[in-house]
C-alpha cells in the first residue's frame, strides 16, 4: 500500500502552483507542469472512484480551451499581424463600437487565445489532480468540526453518486433484456429515484442509530499527522511558485 | 433487558396495524428469533427496539418499550447507540466511510470517545471478528460475508448490551452464513450480549436460538421456545416438516436431535428412488468461456451444455462467477473468449421482441424491470409488448399469486408478490429459455414454494430449460434436476442435484444431513421412499 499524504498537502501545493502559473503566464511552462502532474497522478493512482476526476478535469480543460479559442477568433478587438485567413465580417449596429465579429484572423490573435486557454486548463488540471489523489472522506476528517454538518451531506453525496451511476447502468441493461431497446427517461428515472431515495433514508437511519449528532464534540480516530514528507512537497511547490512569480 | 408492554404500531396513511398489543420480555444474553411472513412487520419490530421506528419513520406507537430501563419514547435513537447496536438488512447501504478501520471507529468518533480508548476497542473488535487482515481494505472490495462481519463489528464497537440484526444471512452463501452465525453464537455465550434477529431461512438459525417471536399473518403474535412455536406454526424449516411427515413424537431443531429420533427409519432398507431420465436435447451451449473484470478472472474456460426441460441450479460461494456466467448466457456482455449459443442464436445480437421471445431474464433486483405506477399498468404494458389479449399477463399473475391487488403500486408489494409480478411479465413473452439470478432472497417458505411450482410448471409444460443462480440449497433440492458448482471461475462439479449436494457437507440440505447416508434430499423424497417400501 502506498503511504498516504496529509489530505491538505496536495491541495496546498496545487493552489501554490496555480498562483505561480498565473503569475508567470507562460503556456509552455504551464503545459510542462500539466505533464508532470499527469505523471504524478498516474504513479499514485490507487483505483478509487475519485481517481477518475483528473481525466475529467483534463476533458473540461480541453473543452474550455476550444471554446475560448473559437470565441477569441470570432469576437474581439483586432490584433494586427500576419493574416492567416479571413472570415466574413458581421455588420453590427453603430451603438456597439470597438466590437467586431468575424474579419481577419491573425496568427497573433490565434496564439493569444490559445495561450489564455492553456492557462485556464492548467489551473483546472491542477485542482483535478489534487481531487483525484485525495480521498474526499479523508479531506472531510480534517475539516473543522463546525463544518461537520456540511460534511455529512457530502458523505451521503459522495457515497451515493458513484452508486447512482452503477444503478443506472444496471437498470438500463435489465430493461434492455426485457426487450425495451430505447428505454425512456421515465422507465429509468423512476426505479433510480426510488432506489436512491430509499438508500439515502437508510444511510441517514444508520448514521442516526450509530449515535451521529448526539455529541456536539467529536473525537478523531487515528488523526493524520503532518509529516516531513508533506513539508517537503509543500516547500518544493512554494519554491517553484516563488520562482515563477518573481520571474 | 428489553421490555415491550402492550405495544401497538400503525404507520401513517395506513389502515392496518403492524403490531397489536404486543407484550414480552427478553432477558440478558438471550438469542431471540423473530419470524413471520414477508411484510408481517418483522423489520418494524426490530427497529422499535432502538427507536428508529417511530422516531425516523413516523407512525403512531401505543404502549411502552424499555431497553435496560430507558424508555425509547424519551430519547432519540442515537442516544441508545451505546446500548443497542443495529445491523440492517443490506449492510453496504449503511456504511458511512470507505475503509474498514474508519467504519469501525465511526460511532465512537460521533460520540466523542477518547482516541486511546478508540484504538483499543477497534483492535479488540478486529480480533473478535477476525477482521485484522482486512483493516485497511476498502469496504466496497469486500465479499458479502466480510461486509456483514464489518457491519456487526461497527455495531459491537460501542460495546452494546443488545445486538439487533435484520436478515443477517439472506445474501450470503451457506459457508459465509455459518461464519456469521457462529460469531453471533459466541457473542451470546462469551459476552452475554442479547441478540435479536429476523430471518427467513429458519434452517440456518433455528438451532442457535433460545426463543422465537412468531408474528402470524392475522397480526397475532406468539412467543415461546423453538419447539413450542414450531409445533404449530405454518412456517417451518424442512427439518420440522420431516418430523411431521414421519409422525415423530417430538420435533427437533438440530440435525443431531432429529437423527437420534430417526435412527430406526434410517436403518431399514429401501428400494432406490427411480432416477431421472437423462435429457439429450441441447438448448444452450457454452463453449470455453472466459471473462475477466480488470485483472480478476471471473470465468476460466467454462464449458457446459443445458438441455430442454431441465432446471439447472448454478451454485458456488459469493464471487465464484455465477452472475458472470448468467450474464454471458443472457448476452449482457461479450465474453473475452469462447462462445455462447442459445437455441442456435448468439445472445448478444438479440434485440427487442425477438429477445423477449428467446430469453426470459429475471435480474438480481427484480424491481429494475418495473416502472409503471400500478400492477395493472405493468401487466398491460407486457400485454402490449407481446401483442397479447388484454388481461393475459394479469391472468398469469393471478395463477401464481391469487391474492394480489391489481391497483397496488409495485413498490408496496411484498418481496414475493413483486417477484411473481416480474416473473409473469417475463413469462408473458413465452420465452424459449428462462434465466434467474438469485430469485429467492427475502422470500418466506410459502412464497418460495409457490415460486418453485411456477418454475417447475414452466420447465415441464413447455419442455424448456430454466437456469438459476442461488445460495438456497433447500430450493435447489426441491426443484432442480442438475447442479453446476462454480469456484473461482471454474466448474468444480456438474451432475445431478443428488450427486452434487450429497458430496459437499456445507451445501447439503437439512433432510439429507438427517437421513445420511440415505440418498434423500427432501421431505417428499423420504415420504416416497417410505411409501414404496411399505
Amino acid at each position: 500500500m502506498k503511504k498516504s499524504l496529509h489530505p491538505l498537502t496536495l491541495w496546498v501545493s496545487a493552489i501554490l502552483l496555480a498562483i505561480g502559473v498565473v503569475a508567470l503566464d507562460n503556456a509552455l511552462v504551464a503545459l510542462a507542469i500539466v505533464g508532470a502532474v499527469a505523471i504524478l497522478v498516474y504513479i499514485r493512482r490507487d483505483g478509487s472512484p475519485w481517481n477518475r476526476s483528473f481525466s475529467l478535469s483534463l476533458r473540461i480543460g480541453a473543452t474550455i480551451m476550444a471554446i475560448r479559442t473559437i470565441v477569441g477568433i470570432l469576437i474581439g478587438v483586432p490584433i494586427p499581424g500576419t493574416v492567416l485567413f479571413r472570415i466574413p465580417l458581421l455588420d453590427l449596429p453603430s451603438w456597439m463600437p470597438g466590437i467586431r465579429v468575424g474579419g481577419a484572423v491573425t496568427l497573433e490573435r490565434l496564439t493569444s487565445s490559445l495561450h489564455e486557454g492553456v492557462i485556464i486548463a492548467t489551473m483546472i488540471a491542477l485542482f483535478g489532480a489534487a481531487t483525484s489523489l485525495t480521498s474526499p472522506h479523508k479531506l472531510l476528517r480534517v475539516t473543522p468540526s463546525f463544518m461537520y454538518e456540511i460534511g455529512v451531506t457530502l458523505v451521503i453525496a459522495t457515497s451515493l453518486f458513484p452508486q447512482l451511476a452503477t444503478s443506472a447502468r444496471r437498470i438500463r441493461t435489465a430493461q434492455k433484456l426485457r426487450g425495451i431497446e430505447n428505454a425512456g427517461l421515465r422507465s429509468i428515472a423512476i426505479p433510480l429515484l426510488e432506489e436512491s431515495l430509499s438508500r439515502s433514508l437508510q444511510l441517514a437511519a444508520a448514521m442516526d442509530a450509530r449515535g451521529y449528532g448526539i455529541s456536539r464534540k467529536r473525537s478523531r480516530y487515528r488523526p493524520q499527522p503532518w509529516l516531513m514528507r508533506d513539508n517537503t512537497i509543500v516547500f518544493f511547490a512554494l519554491a517553484l511558485s516563488l520562482v515563477m512569480v518573481t520571474r | 433487558m428489553i421490555t415491550f408492554s402492550n405495544v401497538s404500531l400503525i404507520y401513517p396513511h395506513s389502515t392496518k396495524t403492524v403490531l397489536e398489543d404486543l407484550s414480552f420480555q427478553i432477558e440478558e444474553g438471550e438469542m431471540v428469533l423473530i419470524m413471520g411472513e414477508t411484510g408481517s412487520g418483522k423489520s418494524s419490530l426490530l427497529r422499535l427496539i432502538n427507536g428508529l421506528v417511530p422516531h425516523h419513520t413516523g407512525g403512531i406507537l401505543a404502549g411502552d418499550i424499555e431497553v435496560d430501563g430507558i424508555s425509547t419514547r424519551t430519547v432519540k435513537p442515537g442516544a441508545l447507540a451505546h446500548l443497542v447496536g443495529i445491523v440492517g438488512q443490506n449492510p453496504i447501504q449503511g456504511f458511512v466511510t470507505d475503509i474498514v478501520e474508519e467504519e469501525l471507529a465511526f460511532s465512537m468518533e460521533a460520540l466523542n470517545v477518547a482516541p486511546d480508548v478508540m484504538r483499543k476497542r477497534v483492535e479488540e473488535i478486529l480480533d473478535l471478528l477476525s477482521l485484522n487482515s482486512l483493516r485497511n481494505r476498502s469496504i466496497a472490495t469486500l465479499s458479502g460475508g466480510e461486509q456483514q462481519r464489518v457491519a456487526i463489528g461497527a455495531a459491537l464497537v460501542m460495546q452494546p448490551k443488545v445486538l439487533v440484526l435484520d436478515e443477517p444471512t439472506s445474501a450470503l452463501d451457506p459457508i459465509a452464513a455459518e461464519e456469521v452465525l457462529s460469531i453471533l453464537h459466541r457473542l451470546v455465550h462469551d459476552l452475554s450480549v442479547t441478540v435479536i434477529l429476523a430471518e427467513h431461512r429458519l434452517e440456518r438459525v433455528i438451532q442457535f436460538v433460545d426463543r422465537i417471536i412468531y408474528i402470524e399473518g392475522n397480526g397475532e403474535t406468539s412467543i415461546g421456545s423453538a419447539d413450542e412455536i414450531l409445533k404449530n406454526s405454518d412456517l417451518v424449516p424442512p427439518i420440522v416438516k420431516l418430523a411431521r411427515a414421519l409422525n415423530l413424537s417430538e420435533i427437533g431443531t438440530s440435525v443431531r436431535e432429529v437423527r437420534r429420533h430417526t435412527e430406526a427409519i434410517r436403518s431399514r432398507d429401501y428400494k432406490e428412488l427411480k432416477n431421472l431420465e437423462k435429457r439429450e436435447s441441447p438448448a444452450i451451449f457454452v463453449n470455453q468461456l472466459s471473462h475477466t473484470y480488470g485483472d480478476k478472472k471471473a470465468l476460466n474456460n467454462v464449458s457446459a451444455t443445458f438441455h430442454q426441460g431441465e432446471i439447472v441450479a448454478i451454485m458456488g460461494r459469493n464471487g465464484a462467477g455465477k452472475s458472470t456466467l448468467l450474464h454471458s448466457i443472457v448476452g449482457l456482455h461479450s465474453p473475452d473468449s469462447g462462445k455462447v449459443t442459445v437455441n442456435g442464436q448468439d445472445p448478444i445480437r438479440l434485440t427487442g421482441a425477438v429477445r423477449r421471445r428467446s430469453i426470459g431474464y429475471v435480474p438480481q433486483e427484480p424491481s429494475d424491470l418495473l416502472f409503471a405506477s400500478s400492477v395493472h399498468d405493468e401487466c398491460n404494458q407486457a400485454d402490449r409488448d407481446n401483442q397479447l389479449a388484454e388481461g393475459s399477463t394479469a391472468a398469469l399473475l393471478h395463477r401464481i399469486v391469487p391474492a394480489i391487488s391489481l391497483h397496488a403500486h409495485p413498490n408496496d408489494l411484498s418481496e414475493g408478490q413483486r417477484l411473481a409480478l416480474v416473473l409473469s411479465i417475463v413469462l408473458a413473452a413465452n420465452p424459449e429459455v428462462l434465466i434467474l439470478d438469485e430469485p429467492t432472497r427475502g422470500l418466506d417458505y410459502r412464497a418460495k414454494a409457490i415460486f418453485g411450482v411456477a418454475l417447475k410448471e414452466y420447465a415441464s409444460h413447455f419442455n424448456r430449460p430454466v437456469l438459476l443462480a442461488t445460495h438456497d440449497v433447500e430450493l435447489v433440492a426441491e426443484i432442480s434436476d442438475r447442479v453446476l458448482f462454480l469456484a473461482e471461475g471454474d466448474i468444480v462439479a456438474d451432475g445431478t442435484t443428488l450427486d452434487v449436494l450429497l458430496s459437499s457437507p456445507a451445501f447439503a440440505p437439512q433432510v439429507a444431513k438427517v437421513m445420511a447416508p440415505k440418498p434423500w434430499l427432501t421431505v417428499s423424497d423420504v415420504v416416497e421412499a417410505l411409501g414404496e417400501s411399505s
